[in-house]
């Protein structure tokens, strides 16, 4: 035991000896390695290529991607750093004949030299590096926007695929929902797959909606546009522009009250309707919803109120009386819209029903008392609203003088 | 308070007023068609109301036409037969109260009366005091507006004093205090002309001036001139300035153009209430009540007409009788119609005929064409008839 000590220790110190003896004949000779010292070059940097090493910064696992990380994935992206170098120019400024520069110049033989250094190219393929690695936003054209930002929700995804022969012309395909669904699979655990709810319309009152599912966010799209177009709905448009009458609708707990106006009034509610609207092309309508606004039942809710619309015709001929409209832009002209069928004035009914009421199912909107602000019942603002009374009317009567002086 | 204000206003509009008035006078200077005499009695006369009213007709797509409104909305309702009859009247009604004409009266001159003259005020003041009876309720008419003068003298305000201070006290929504650019500037009513909107300046110049003053006379001659010449008389028709216009051209003998254009559009007895309202306006001694009795008899009055087509959506479509109206509607004519055209065609060749009419060579043709057009429409009306086996009452 001791023998096999003693002999490794010997060993080990011929060892040294030997290097030692090696180093001191090498600076002696030359004195150049003076500080030699061993090194390891084995690390993943030198290991991998550079796909490899980036994907670690900018990618998720697939085992990460599964339970829905790397929402940020597409924010990093990978650098290319060989962009803006070039075989023989470094960073000490050096002309290597053969590399950089011409062997002969003329009758002369072009030497090794060295020029001064450079510090413009290091910091420009700096700025370089740091442009790249930058997340750009996507550039969106404002006409292509959609409600928000560069998000799908409302934007334009063109008419439907043509099914044979058939073209959709003048068509035009509105997304409404675009979100991350999952299910789970017997083999495959959690499952997730792109929810898409879009509506299709040809701005004259043909209309459908669907919605499809599918892992890619593209063919999402595609499938539920394409089933739209197979799910066309007619919808009549009063002069074209808005519903024939208010009314009232709901599916689950969401409940939509839309009102019939005049021209030129344009398209007050919810952003969903609006787009349904633009597509169908409805052009003036308010609509206040109440209740639940999950997007899928206001657009179900929406389309069952605009199929079970009735005519002025029908109308009348429910209540055997007459449906005029008073249009004030007209100074009250009255405009007949409906003649009951069997028109006797036997069958007058004695109880008066007001129109707005029965097109609206005796349901009203519900108006909430809005908040009044903190200072309201506070001694101060009593004070103010006195003080101000007398000046009520000023700034009126003051324009009222100068329309009426102006020369 | 009042007093003070008033003098202030009154000395700052006065400067700007002159400055105005000599800027451009344009379109105020006296036209050339003048009322000699006093229009207002031959003109407020009740025959010639309704003749100028039955020449206006009563067009109630045009009366209750689409405005520009603050607020357009509109209601429906659930309305009974009896209802809905009601307010077709009451339809009516308000559009013959919108389509009242405005009065043709005399420019009314200034005449200056002096209340009394006391020399002992005089130079009291550097400036003129002007007494103003703001007493509510009052017509503008009515209102008492005084002047002490600065040598002492107390009268009657100017026409135009007494206008703005019943306008600073009482102001009518829409009339200025200074004259509108429209009507100061020359190229801007010139521009209104040519752009042929006559109806917005008629009804400005309503807003703006009384019935008696010099440039409401002016400028509406000068429009009513300018329609002579570009021939828009449709422009005017079921407004309420018709009648004026038509009373304008009787007066001034120039209702030729006017009679062509009826002629064309086939408003027969417009015609003959045209030349008949000439011939009572200028005493000329030919015989034209029969003719109009007779007219009277076979054409429904205005209101009545424009009631009837109210009226017509409660006729049911599948009724029997209604081939005959079906024809009616289509041809557009019916049977007292035809007759009436041959009266109405007698009494206007009469017309072209004498010496009263200037273009014999141009109404001859229209009257030519309008016969030719009438006899082929009642052939068909007849054969029509026929087919559908309806016999002629």
């Amino acid at each position: 035991m001791s023998q096999t000590l003693i002999w490794r220790l010997l060993s080990g110190a011929r060892h040294t000896n030997i290097l030692n003896y090696n180093q001191s004949l090498l600076s002696s000779n030359e004195r150049i390695l003076s500080n030699y010292f061993s090194l390891r070059n084995t690390s993943f940097f030198n290991k991998l290529p550079a796909e490899d090493i980036w994907r670690g910064v900018t990618a998720v696992s697939n085992a990460g991607k599964k339970r829905g990380r790397g929402k940020g994935s597409g924010k990093k992206v990978a650098k290319d750093l060989n962009k803006g170098q070039t075989i023989g120019f470094g960073k000490c400024g050096r002309i290597w004949p053969g590399l950089n520069s011409p062997l002969i110049r003329g009758n002369e033989l072009i030497n090794q030299q060295k020029l001064n250094e450079n510090l413009d190219r290091e910091n420009g393929i700096l700025k370089l590096r740091d442009s790249m690695g930058n997340f750009k936003l996507m550039k969106l054209n404002p006409i292509d926007r959609g409600w928000s930002g560069s998000k799908m929700p409302g934007r334009s995804i063109g008419p439907p695929d043509p099914v044979g022969d058939e073209e959709f012309i003048s068509f035009d395909t509105r997304v409404l929902e675009n979100k991350i669904v999952f299910i789970m699979k017997g083999n495959m655990g959690r499952k997730r797959r792109y929810s898409v709810l879009s509506v299709t319309g040809n701005g004259n009152g043909l209309a459908g909606f669907a919605t499809a599912k599918a892992p890619e966010v593209r063919t999402a799209l595609r499938k539920s546009k394409n089933r739209a177009g197979q799910k066309l709905i007619n919808i009549s448009l009063c002069e074209n522009r808005t519903i024939f009458h208010d009314f009232r609708t709901d599916f689950g707990k969401t409940k939509i009250f839309c009102f019939q106006k005049p021209d030129g009034y344009g398209l007050v509610c919810h952003r969903v309707i609006q787009t349904i609207c633009k597509v169908i092309g409805i052009k003036d309508l308010y609509a206040k919803i109440e209740g639940s606004t999950n997007l899928q039942n206001i657009v179900k809710a929406f389309f069952i109120g605009l199929m079970t619309q009735r005519s002025y015709q029908d109308i009348a001929n429910e209540t055997s009386s007459n449906i005029v409209q008073q249009q004030k832009a007209r100074n009250g002209f009255i405009d007949v819209k409906g003649i009951p069928f069997l028109n006797s004035s036997l069958t007058h009914n004695t109880h008066e029903i007001d129109y707005m009421h029965y097109t609206l199912g005796n349901q009203i909107v519900l108006k909430r008392k809005g908040t009044l602000p903190f200072y309201v019942y506070s001694k101060g603002h009593n004070l103010h609203q006195i003080k101000a009374e007398r000046f009520r009317n000023q700034a009126n009567v003051r324009l009222h003088k100068l329309v009426n002086s102006y020369a | 308070m009042h007093l003070l204000r008033s003098l202030r206003q009154l000395n700052g509009l006065q400067g700007v007023r002159k400055a105005i008035r000599q800027v451009s006078t344009a379109p105020t200077k006296p036209s050339a068609l003048q009322y000699e005499r006093d229009p207002q009695p031959l003109f407020t006369d009740a025959e010639t109301q309704r003749l100028l009213q039955s020449m206006t007709q009563l067009n109630l797509d045009k009366v209750y036409r689409k405005r520009t409104v603050p607020d357009n909305s509109s209601e429906t309702k659930f309305m009974s037969n009896e209802q809905l009859d009601n307010e077709f009247q009451d339809l009516v009604v308000r559009a013959q109260h919108m389509l009242q004409m405005p009065p043709i009266v005399q420019i009314k001159k200034d005449v200056e009366r002096v209340i009394a003259k006391d020399p002992a005020l005089k130079d009291f003041a550097n400036s003129k005091f002007v007494f103003t009876d703001i007493t509510f309720g009052r017509r503008q008419s009515e209102r008492k507006v005084f002047v002490r003068e600065t040598d002492g003298t107390l009268a009657y305000a100017t026409l135009d004093t007494t206008k703005r201070m019943n306008q600073l006290y009482f102001p009518l929504e829409g009339r200025q205090s200074y004259t509108p650019r429209m009507f100061a500037l020359e190229e801007l009513l010139a521009k209104c002309l040519t752009e042929h909107k006559y109806e917005f300046i008629l009804d400005r110049l309503l807003v703006q001036y009384e019935p008696h003053e010099p440039e409401f006379h002016n400028i509406s001659a000068r429009v009513f001139e300018h329609l002579n010449e570009s021939k828009q008389f449709d422009l005017l028709r079921s407004t309420r300035h018709f009648g004026p216009m038509a009373f304008f051209y009787a007066w001034h003998r120039c209702i030729d153009d006017l009679l062509y254009d009826m002629i064309r559009r086939d408003y027969l007895h417009n015609a003959v209430e045209l030349i008949a309202l000439s011939y009572k306006l200028h005493n000329i001694p030919v015989e034209y009540q029969a003719t109009l009795t007779e007219l009277d008899k076979l054409h429904p009055t205005p209101a009545e007409s424009a009631l009837a087509e109210l009226r017509s959506v409660f006729r049911r479509q599948a009724d029997k009788q209604n081939i005959e109206e079906e024809i009616h509607t289509a041809i557009g004519k019916t049977e007292p119609d035809f007759a009436a055209d041959e009266i109405s065609l007698k009494f206007i060749e009469q017309y072209i005929a004498s010496e009263h009419s200037l273009k014999k060579v141009q109404l001859e043709l229209a009257v030519q064409t309008l016969k030719e057009v009438n006899r082929e429409k009642l052939l068909l009306f007849q054969g029509l008839k026929k087919a559908h086996c309806i016999q002629a009452s």
